[in-house]
């Protein structure tokens, strides 16, 4: 390959984060391969909250979860496309890297440092059996040694074989005789100004999430805490090494309304400071549109309608956008007279050729179970706004 | 207010507590308070939400209501005639001079669900059904549609069995469902269609009342629009009466009639769907209209999101029981001790010395610490911005005697439900005024 080719093939626009092209993704299954991220591209401006929204079993989550590599292979097969992402702030500087070439260990050093993941259920995705400073720990543990030997105020104080225990011990690598050394004085000190710089690099990033107490909170086990704070947990242990881009995969949605209304200002409010780019990813629509900038609406495994966020509410265009907006109960609606999309999801095992909603549709026209319409902008002015449908291509 | 319809459903006071049991021999060592005291009616052909967040106790209403709970305190009737229904508040009222006992009397021996027996309590039964939050779990995966379906028609023997299977198609007919659903499983079928056989089997012994507890929530938009318009169409045809549990406003908006809004055990606003939504009274019915994302365009509220700990259930605070989170709580609320040691929470070192806690009731209490100069801190800390000021002018006497601090609050009553201005109630101290 020459220097050339390799230059464009890591080449992502000066605006954007990152940048998903043609991604595809299948399942295995008896009946055969499930498309269920069939196509689908995006980009994600630097600093901006980008909403992808869907109906359950769009690929909505499918497709954060390729970000970080986190679909099961097999039965996962990954089809095709590329992720492109800019990794800023890293030891080697800004530099662009395609996620999906990445060696599982390359991945592992991305993971939680660069790109972090918020989970759905925070009860779920919180160890039950380690207290929450055993797990925001560890984000510091495996990425953020320098500052943890800065707190315990140890930095470029060790030498030879010292630092080299201390940091096995960092790095939670330390195996039986270190372990045993590390009892012993001189190095039983080192360990416990260790253990009291990694408390405080705890308590700051639980402080950061509004957590009241956080140094009594650190010693709790996750069932101790209510549903709202565990999602807080969460989002510390995620802005813990801050990250350039923040997955959110449905963090509101085992939430209260009221708490939810909490923890979506505290989203929001990190990442306007630490200017966070987001990926926020929900069903619910009008949530979406209160806290992003820009939308992408998904249906079986593609994407139909991208643009502004109220654009997209004003203005949708595709007739599913239409009939999920709709859909939404409000003061407009006679009681009894929602506009359902009737109908349902169509099987996305080995999809026949021609637009995925056809089934679902109310302004169908004959094209539309043949040709396959393409993701493109509604008009000359507004470049932003796109659309996958066939009423709007020329 | 008298209208010629009657009263499907009527309850009175309703409490239900659940005892907390430690150690070996189960001891039952406090109650959860998870229902305490709640009233409201439900007509003929009404829909009424209960709105309210996880854990303020609108779905153990659910189960008490449809009978699956036996009430700690507190009645609930069932079809009562205008008639029986102005006697009953008429009984309430003067509870000494009963004026026509025959009446009461057969209201309590046929119409209050906990006391009746036999065939009475039968036909409640069939009158009364349920529609679960997760089709998952409250559909026999073993059975087949067909069994589901059928099932209440063979237990209360309303047909014939050679009549059984074209009543179960016409059912499923009903909800959107046809005869080649009949023979499959649970598990063949989409969350939406899981959802419209648990309402045919609801259908089946024609009720007079569904309690349908989120029945919505676990659905997509788009299928839940489908839901709730069969559901409105079954409503219209049969005249069923909903009571309508969910969390979802704009749901509970488009569906209801009238709303209860429910907080800890209690309701805070009842009312007509449109005097709630247009003139909410309680500050926490304004609080969840802010912060309920599909709401904001056309509600106005200046409220900002609630913050604050919600107080033990088991422990159910004298005053008002939203004070800890009100961001417009005023001197009279009701503060009380309880509100000092949640507060006290946040600093480390003084609840950490604290030795003993007196407390001879909720408004006095004598703090014992390690020191003398923990003692002088919380007098100090209680004096700072960290407590909320009202909370402050509240405190009648703050007095630190060597290692103890001994402070009272102002008791005050439980705040009652008022009739407002719109017409609806509410339970606030500032609509009291």
């Amino acid at each position: 390959m020459s220097p050339d080719n390799l230059d464009i093939q890591n080449s992502l626009d000066k605006d954007l984060i990152a940048s998903v092209t043609d991604l595809k993704v299948y399942f295995e299954s008896k009946q055969g391969m499930v498309h269920s991220v069939d196509g689908v591209s995006f980009d994600i401006v630097d600093g901006e909250m980008m909403g992808l929204v869907g109906e359950t079993g769009c690929g909505k989550s499918v497709t954060a979860r390729t970000f970080m590599q986190l679909v099961q292979s097999p039965p996962g097969v990954l089809a095709g496309g590329n992720i492109k992402f800019r990794s800023k702030n890293s030891k080697s500087g800004s530099q662009v890297i395609d996620l999906l070439d990445l060696s599982e260990n390359q991945i592992r050093e991305l993971r939680g440092e660069r790109i972090a993941m918020i989970f759905q259920d925070p009860g779920k995705a919180l160890n039950p059996g380690l207290t929450i400073r055993t797990q925001i720990a560890e984000v510091f543990q495996e990425h953020r040694e320098n500052d943890v030997l800065e707190k315990a105020g140890l930095k470029n104080k060790l030498t030879g074989v010292t630092e080299y225990f201390v940091k096995k011990y960092i790095k939670q690598e330390a195996g039986f005789l270190v372990t045993t050394l590390l009892k012993i004085p001189p190095l039983s000190t080192y360990k416990k100004k260790i253990d009291n710089g990694i408390n405080r690099l705890v308590a700051e990033a639980l402080e950061e999430t509004q957590i009241p107490n956080p140094t009594k909170v650190m010693e709790r086990f996750p069932h101790e805490l209510s549903g709202g704070m565990k999602q807080r947990v969460m989002i510390a242990q995620a802005i813990a090494c801050n990250p350039d881009l923040l997955i959110a995969d449905e963090p509101t949605t085992a939430l209260d309304v009221t708490v939810q209304a909490r923890v979506l200002d505290l989203i929001k409010e990190l990442q306007k400071r630490h200017k966070t780019s987001v990926l926020y990813i929900s069903h619910d629509l009008s949530l979406v549109r209160r806290i992003c900038d820009r939308i992408a609406v998904m249906y079986a495994g593609q994407i139909v309608e991208t643009g502004d966020a109220e654009t997209i509410f004003n203005q949708p265009k595709h007739p599913y956008t239409q009939g999920l907006i709709n859909a939404l109960p409000s003061m407009s609606h006679e009681r009894g007279k929602l506009e359902a999309i009737e109908g349902i999801v169509p099987e996305l095992i080995e999809p026949e050729p021609g637009c995925r909603f056809v089934s679902r549709c109310k302004r169908r026209k004959a094209n539309c179970k043949k040709i396959d319409p393409k993701l493109q902008p509604i008009s000359e002015v507004d470049k932003s706004h796109k659309v996958a449908c066939l009423l709007y291509e020329s | 207010m008298t209208n010629s319809k009657n009263t499907i459903l009527s309850l009175r006071n309703v409490k239900k507590h659940f005892p907390i049991k430690e150690g070996v021999f189960q001891n039952v060592v406090g109650q959860v308070h998870a229902v305490d005291g709640v009233s409201f009616d439900i007509g003929a052909g009404e829909t009424v939400g209960l709105v309210g967040e996880s854990g303020c106790g609108k779905t153990t209403i659910g189960r008490c209501v449809s009978g699956l709970e036996p009430l700690t305190d507190g009645d609930i009737f069932f079809d009562l005639t205008p008639e029986k229904l102005v006697a009953l508040e008429d009984f309430e009222k003067h509870q000494s001079e009963i004026k026509n006992k025959h009446l009461i009397d057969e209201i309590q021996s046929t119409s209050n669900i906990s006391k009746i027996e036999g065939d009475d309590f039968y036909n409640y039964r069939r009158n009364c059904q349920m529609v679960f939050q997760d089709s998952f779990s409250s559909l026999s995966p073993r059975q087949l549609v067909s069994d589901i379906v059928s099932r209440p028609l063979k237990i209360h023997k309303v047909c014939a069995d050679n009549e059984l299977i074209p009543r179960t198609i016409e059912l499923l007919e009903q909800v959107g469902l046809g005869k080649q659903h009949l023979y499959r499983f649970p598990h063949q079928f989409s969350g939406g269609q899981r959802q419209r056989i648990s309402i045919a089997r609801a259908l089946a012994l024609d009720p007079k009342l569904i309690v349908l507890d989120e029945p919505t929530s676990a659905l997509d938009v788009s299928v839940q629009a489908q839901i709730l318009n069969l559901l409105h169409d079954l409503q219209k045809q049969r005249g069923l009466s909903y009571l309508f549990i969910t969390h979802n406003l704009s749901v509970i908006r488009h569906m209801a009639d009238k709303i209860v809004v429910m907080y800890l055990g209690k309701v805070v606003e009842a009312g007509n769907t449109e005097d709630i939504f247009s003139n909410p009274q309680h500050p926490y019915t304004k609080a969840l209209l802010a912060a309920s994302p599909d709401l904001s365009e056309d509600v106005v509220s200046d409220m900002a999101a609630l913050d604050g700990p919600i107080p033990d259930p088991a422990r159910p605070p004298q005053g008002c029981s939203f004070r800890t989170r009100c961001p417009v709580s005023r001197t009279e609320c009701g503060w009380e001790v309880d509100d000092i040691i949640r507060r006290l929470e946040h600093h480390e070192t003084l609840i950490d010395s604290i030795k003993s806690v007196e407390q001879p009731d909720a408004f006095n209490a004598k703090f014992t610490f390690e020191t003398s100069l923990s003692a002088t801190e919380l007098k100090d800390a209680i004096g700072t911005n960290d407590i909320p000021k009202q909370m402050r002018k509240a405190i009648k006497k703050i007095e630190v005697d060597g290692n103890d601090v001994n402070i009272s609050f102002e008791p005050v009553q439980t705040v009652p439900l008022v009739q407002t201005d719109n017409g609806s109630l509410s339970r606030c101290v500032l609509v009291n005024k």
